[in-house]
């Protein structure tokens, strides 16, 4: 009776993994190159890696909300302002603990998202880009007019905090580059290893049931609107966190980070490592940031570079490096089974 | 008297925006494609429009050709939506997430087009330009009769635009692509034809709107990203793909940024945006859009 | 035999359009019922009305005692009513495994804690092997979705809800747009599974005459958003005036009203 079915299976041969390269090893990999990477370079080209880590945990939250839940935000930049404005408003309030700061930045970006998102979340595609766009800017301007509570375009400055309690006696490049990036580090392992257990959670299946086809997930029983306000909220939590270290490593909070073309940027990053791959947006935001060292160093004109290979990736590779590597590998790994 | 004077400056503003936002509306009926890089083409015709008002200096011809020379020198520099669309042409049929990015690389490098070409520092135009046409005066207020070609010609080109969509025989093979594009093409329309022309024109459409824009306030770096932005609220008020949209948006946004830039200069844009918030939320596909399918 | 669901004097209008005019029916636990009738018949409607997706403008639906007017299909998934659609309806990016897993976590409620393991979670687990082996995708359980066959899909479609443990199915023309020597193993695996799943009542809108002979104990004959027929498949086939009006126009005038009921 099911032979018709038994007759198809022989073909494909049944793979255990559906794709190579998505899960937590190369991402492993990745932190561990990230943490030799000192070792081996100028504390001054290592604060310029700075904000790989920082950009790399807001993209652990925009790839669970893009890449695994299927909201792209036009204006995730504003939880980035909400984490560097209060590291400047905490650091200027004599609350120097970096731990403190950061439960306060990933609060307040909670509680923004969580905001947000329940206005949001009720959209999908074009309208839900647009109305994060509108929020964004909303922050932005609130940032940019309000000058006494802000400082306006001038921005905050964002004072040296203090790491597990204690001060360090050195000079600005020595602390970003000794104990600031190894604390980011392993904040950024800890947030990593947390996403993966979301990602590999039943919730984290439904969250892509959800990208693949909402209304199907509904009738399987899958509470979408929850889902998503969740992927929405983990998104600010992580972008206000990130946002917090930008601060820290350039000293300063200003309306920019609030800007829509950051969000632009930040989706910018998540595609070329490749959305959907565990690993990809860390790729991503680790190419991004040494490609804009080097244009920028090199040339000009290095938005017209940065722009050409964004059309690039979108027009050659839609799939980013890691999610191409991914197919070709799996292309190859089938051909030699056969 | 004071409001009166707003109220003008106000409809400049929405009759520009208005040209901008049209131009988006028209590419994103037809193509489906939302195009982030509609403020670059804004840019493109404001920096353009320095350099054919130069020239206009240089043949010393009568500054009474200002606006027909802005508008000229709008069209032209638009017709560079038509090799750009072919970049697009790949992603037509792809998530939309992907034109967004694409047009998005679009912005980045027009920046430094930008750049190369006219510099980094704002740049305007010789500013007594702007009282060319003299001024009138509505109730002891000196109003330029600048303000109001722009706003006469805005208007013109909408009807234009209007009864061509309506009327004429492109214009209704324009209005079916836009309904159902395998349908017109089982019918024997060009396709790729049509959006190349629709991509080309909602370019002009923004170009012109940066040309005109140029004797009032200056080219800037900046102003493509801003000008994405208040475009966007103009769409999203009004409904997307919907052209009465785009025109009752401009009128909003662009009163409600006059009288806020006067009156409460802090909550400009934030004014803008609980509109768009507001509106959203009362009614998701904007005051004049159809809902989706 | 107690009424499992039931409507109950319903009326639907879109506008001006009346789709559902005073229907009252009641299916009972154990049946297997058919819906047919002609394009625009309101069959669709009808099925949207029983599975609570859209509320009927007059009268009540009631499914195991409670009102389902308009629930919405998360709740409806809970009182133990699925539902699948016409078109193949999967998750493409996804394994068969994981597609089935989606309805088994979601039963189990797995999705309110986001560090919970789902690899490793024996009662996921079972039930997803259970399921698949029901329904003869157990030897795909790591095919992505995407890449089945059209049967295949069909069947993970059905799987997926069957792993909610529904009382009832809901199901719109389970077979469309299958290739014919598929048809009949899909429906006997349908038919099987549902006796061991414990799926009492499976309701479907169908226009394979053949399918709904075969496999049918109940006919529900639609027209013009009217009940024209109730009753058993042999009384059905045996009535010529109601076979043609079910099938006649079938032939003839198809169109409008309900864009989703092309024929495939």
């Amino acid at each position: 009776m099911s032979a018709v079915f038994d007759v198809i299976s022989p073909r494909i041969r049944p793979r255990p993994k559906p794709r190579l390269l998505n899960g937590v090893i190369p991402f492993v990999v990745l932190l561990a190159g990230l943490a030799i990477a000192p070792l081996m370079l100028t504390p001054y080209s290592t604060v310029m890696l700075m904000p790989a880590l920082a950009f790399g945990i807001a993209l652990l939250g925009m790839n669970l909300l893009f890449g695994y839940t299927g909201l792209l935000s036009f204006g995730n930049a504003m939880f980035l302002a909400v984490g560097a404005y209060v590291a400047a408003a905490a650091t200027q309030a004599g609350v120097l603990h970096f731990e403190l700061i950061l439960i306060a930045a990933a609060s307040l970006g909670g509680l923004f998202a969580l905001a947000i998102g329940a206005l949001c979340v009720r959209f999908t595609h074009i309208f839900f880009g647009m109305l994060t766009l509108a929020f964004g800017m909303l922050l932005h301007s609130f940032l940019f007019k309000f000058y006494n509570l802000t400082g306006g375009d001038q921005g905050m400055r964002v004072l040296r905090p203090m790491l597990l309690g204690q001060d360090w006696d050195m000079t600005a490049t020595q602390f970003l580059s000794g104990p600031f990036y190894y604390y980011c580090l392993i904040v950024y392992v800890l947030l990593g290893l947390l996403t993966w257990r979301i990602v590999s959670s039943p919730l984290g299946l439904q969250l892509r049931a959800i990208r693949d086809n909402e209304s199907k997930a509904r009738y399987l029983g899958v509470r979408v609107y929850r889902l998503r306000l969740f992927a929405f909220v983990v998104s600010g939590v992580f972008g206000a966190i990130a946002g917090a270290m930008l601060g820290v490593s350039t000293g300063l909070a200003d309306p920019e980070l609030a800007y829509w073309p950051q969000s632009g940027n930040l989706i910018f990053m998540m595609i070329l490592g490749g959305a959907g791959t565990f690993v990809g947006p860390g790729v991503g935001a680790l190419i991004f940031v040494l490609l804009h060292e080097v244009l920028v160093s090199s040339t000009a004109y290095w938005r017209f570079m940065l722009g050409a290979t964004l059309v690039f990736l979108v027009l050659v590779l839609p799939e980013g490096l890691i999610g191409t590597i991914s197919n070709h590998l799996q292309r190859r790994v089938r051909g030699d089974a056969q | 008297m004071q409001y009166a004077n707003l109220f003008l400056a106000g409809l400049f503003q929405a009759a520009i925006l208005f040209l901008v936002a049209c131009g988006l509306q028209l590419i994103f009926g037809v193509q489906k494609v939302v195009n982030l890089a509609c403020g670059s083409f804004y840019a493109l015709g404001a920096f353009f429009a320095i350099t054919a008002v130069g020239l206009l200096h240089q043949w010393q011809m009568p500054m009474i050709f200002l606006v027909p020379a802005l508008v000229l020198s709008g069209v032209l520099v638009g017709t560079v939506g038509a090799p750009l669309e072919l970049l697009l042409r790949p992603v037509y049929r792809r998530d939309p997430s992907y034109q967004l990015l694409l047009t998005f690389g679009l912005l980045l490098m027009f920046q430094d087009v930008f750049r190369f070409f006219w510099g980094a520092a704002p740049r305007s135009m010789d500013s007594s330009l702007y009282g060319i046409y003299g001024t009138i005066d509505i109730s002891g207020l000196q109003i330029p009769v600048y303000n109001f070609l722009v706003i006469g010609a805005s208007i013109l080109i909408a009807m234009i635009l209007g009864l061509s969509l309506k009327r004429t025989r492109i214009g209704r093979i324009v209005r079916a692509t836009a309904e159902n594009r395998n349908m017109t093409e089982a019918l024997g329309v060009n396709s790729s034809k049509v959006f190349t022309m629709v991509f080309t024109l909602g370019c002009i459409l923004g170009t012109v709107g940066g040309a005109l824009v140029i004797p009032t306030s200056a080219a800037s770096m900046t102003m493509a990203a801003e000008l994405v932005v208040e475009a966007f609220a103009v769409v999203v008020i009004g409904g997307l793909g919907s052209m009465a949209g785009a025109a009752v948006g401009a009128i909003i946004v662009g009163l409600m940024r006059a009288f806020a830039v006067s009156l409460a200069p802090e909550v400009e844009i934030l004014s803008i945006y609980l509109v768009v918030v507001v509106v959203l939320l009362i009614r998701p596909v904007g005051l004049f859009g159809r809902s989706a399918s | 035999m107690s009424a499992m669901l039931s409507a109950c004097n319903v009326s639907k209008s879109y506008g001006s359009y009346q789709a559902l005019k005073n229907v009252s029916l009641e299916i009972g636990g154990g049946e297997f019922v058919s819906i047919v009738g002609p394009n625009g018949a309101g069959k669709t409607t009808l099925v949207n009305v029983l599975t609570g997706l859209a509320a009927p403008s007059q009268g009540t639906v009631h499914f195991m005692g409670n009102s389902i007017a308009g629930v919405g299909p998360v709740k409806l998934a809970a009182m133990g009513m699925a539902r699948s659609f016409q078109l193949v309806n999967i998750f493409p990016e996804v394994s068969v495994w994981e597609t089935i897993a989606v309805a088994v976590s979601s039963r189990l409620r797995r999705a309110s804690n986001p560090l919970r393991t789902l690899t490793k979670d024996p009662q996921i687990e079972d039930e997803v092997q259970h399921i698949a082996g029901t329904l003869g995708l157990h030897h795909k359980l790591f095919e992505r979705a995407g890449s089945l066959s059209q049967g295949e899909k069909k069947l993970l479609d059905i799987a997926s809800a069957f792993a909610l443990r529904p009382k009832a199915i809901l199901l719109d023309e389970p077979t469309s747009g299958v290739s014919s020597g598929d048809k009949y193993g899909i429906m006997e695996l349908l038919v099987k599974a549902a006796r061991s799943e414990g799926v009492s009542a499976i309701i479907q809108v169908e226009h394979d005459m053949t399918l709904v002979a075969r496999y049918s104990h109940r006919v529900i004959a639609l027209q013009e958003g009217r009940v024209i027929g109730d009753m058993s498949p042999d009384v059905f086939f045996k009535d010529s005036l109601m076979l043609e009006a079910v099938i006649g126009p079938v032939h003839s005038s198809q169109k409008k009203n309900e864009g989703e009921h092309q024929p495939c």
